[in-house]
């Protein structure tokens, strides 16, 4: 499901859910393949939503139970977000759990500042 | 010899006697119940009286010749519900046009006269191993079925169970009218909604949308219908100087229902209406911001955010003022509605529901279904992904 890219000069990962929707159907497989990357040493996450054009309630489950796996121990931030995903993110005030950038480069580069 | 419960019930069809005793008495030799008939007529009567699930037929046979009889029993015994009846037909070698004939009547397999006792052996203990193959594969599939119609007669009684927590609508109370839809995706929805008068006069209303949907996002729905009363309002919903304040409410829920490890999380709109003043306290955990319907003036979308209940321990949540005046209405809708995507895939979305209310303003009893008939066009007939509720607050006029 998920496809991952290491930023090898900052050591970010970039994680794309590889779905056009984020939802119940899929959520759970989302969020354990994130948490097997967190479990195996990743604390530099990038969620990149530019290909995905819908996430439901489940999918905004998935992407704070990442948050929460993640702990004090890193940082994970989104970017990509179209319009749907960003109302979504609105009205459950994910807009204040999670920082957004326009795109992955500014993603990178603003957490790779945090170092 | 076989034992009584591997003997089976075999036709024999054969105009000559000489032939049908001797293939009966091989039959009888292999230890089976062989049954005669001197022609095609005589063999569906045998068929049918006996049940038998074997014919043994001739090709040649005056009147109704072996071709005939196979077309007769294939449209009689179609095969459903271990009906089928396997036909073996006795040729002669030169009949080789006739066997292709047979088999597109719907002949099983052939045989060459004359008869022998291990070709007829094998013949007829393949056709018993597919006999006992077809009852288990029956078995099975009643094995299913049953369960399929216990599990659903379930959940519809679950989901009457489900409806009747659901108040009445259409009533006046404290000053509100409240119309509604309530669509499960699947039988059993994790939505849920309610509203009741206060013991100060005031009323409290409440949607929830529990994240998922199915069993398990209906069992917690009916669990926050159960615990959401009146009493729960009244002690939970208010300042500490009298005054509405439904996120007190919400925050309560958050502790409530937060765990950690768990992304179980539900959203809610709720208000508490003040019928003397109008006012509208109201507070938003991320559920799908409401439309405000006025009668001096258009339909716009109440747009405040709020984190869902239960997701974050640390979450606050705030309560909004807002007036109603009469005739106003509060429209709220599940993202069941706005989330509903067309065959192409578009999302209904927020300015299609506004639009459905505003046209519809003016009657709101009928706003409910209306939207849903707008949903069902969009949707080409199909069924909703996810539940759907739509909760209508009118402002009545004072008495």
């Amino acid at each position: 499901m998920i496809r991952t890219t290491k930023d090898d000069s900052t050591g970010v990962l970039i994680v794309e859910p590889g779905t056009e929707r984020l939802t119940a159907a899929n959520a759970t497989q989302f969020k354990e393949e994130v948490v097997a990357c967190i479990d195996a040493g990743e604390n530099m996450l990038v969620i990149d939503l530019s290909q995905t054009g819908f996430v439901d309630s489940s999918g905004i489950g998935a992407l704070v139970g990442v948050l929460k796996r993640l702990g004090s121990r890193g940082e994970v931030v989104v970017c990509g977000l179209g319009s749907d995903v960003r109302r979504m993110f609105e009205i459950t005030r994910m807009n204040r759990v999670f920082t957004a950038h326009t795109d992955r480069a500014a993603a990178v580069s603003a957490l790779a500042a945090t170092l | 010899m076989l034992d009584a419960a591997e003997a089976l019930k075999i036709v024999v069809v054969e105009d000559d006697y000489f032939q049908r005793t001797y293939a009966v008495s091989l039959l009888r030799k292999l230890g089976h119940i062989a049954l005669e008939a001197e022609d095609g007529a005589t063999a569906l009567e045998v068929l049918r009286e006996s049940g038998a699930k074997i014919v043994i037929c001739d090709l040649d046979m005056p009147g109704m010749d072996g071709h005939t009889l196979v077309r007769h029993v294939r449209d009689e015994w179609r095969g459903e519900d271990e009906s089928y009846v396997h036909i073996l037909m006795v040729t002669a070698s030169s009949q080789t046009a006739d066997r292709e004939i047979a088999l597109e009547a719907g002949v099983d397999d052939f045989m060459l006269k004359p008869l022998e006792l291990p070709i007829l052996s094998a013949r007829i203990a393949s056709v018993a191993r597919m006999i006992r193959h077809e009852r288990l594969l029956e078995q099975r599939k009643r094995g299913l079925e049953e369960a399929n119609t216990r599990i659903l007669r379930d959940l519809e009684a679950a989901s009457r169970a489900q409806r009747r927590l659901l108040p009445d609508v259409g009533r006046d109370i404290g000053g509100l009218r409240f119309h509604s839809e309530f669509v499960p995706s699947q039988i059993l929805s994790g939505d849920m909604f309610g509203f009741f008068e206060l013991p100060n006069g005031m009323v409290a209303f409440y949607a929830i949308d529990v994240a998922g949907h199915g069993v398990r996002a209906s069992l917690k729905s009916v669990a926050l219908g159960h615990l959401l009363t009146a009493a729960y309002f009244n002690s939970y919903a208010f300042a500490e100087d009298g005054s509405p304040d439904p996120a007190r409410l919400v925050e309560r829920l958050n502790e409530r229902f937060f765990e950690d490890g768990h992304e179980e999380y539900f959203t809610m709109f709720c208000g508490i209406f003040d019928g003397a003043t109008g006012r509208v306290s109201v507070c938003n955990a991320g559920y799908q911001p409401p439309w405000i319907a006025r009668v001096r003036d258009g339909v716009s979308l109440l747009d405040l955010g709020g984190f869902p209940v239960a997701l974050l321990g640390s979450a606050t949540f705030e309560t909004e003022h807002l007036t109603l005046d009469p005739g106003d209405l509060l429209v709220l809708c599940s993202d069941g509605a706005t989330e509903a995507d067309d065959l192409a895939g578009q999302a209904f979305g927020e300015p299609r529901v506004q639009q459905v209310v505003e046209t519809c303003k003016d009657r709101p009893k009928m706003i409910p279904a209306h939207l849903l008939d707008v949903l069902d066009r969009w949707r080409d007939g199909r069924a909703l992904d996810d539940d759907l509720t739509i909760l209508i607050c009118e402002r009545t006029q004072p008495t």
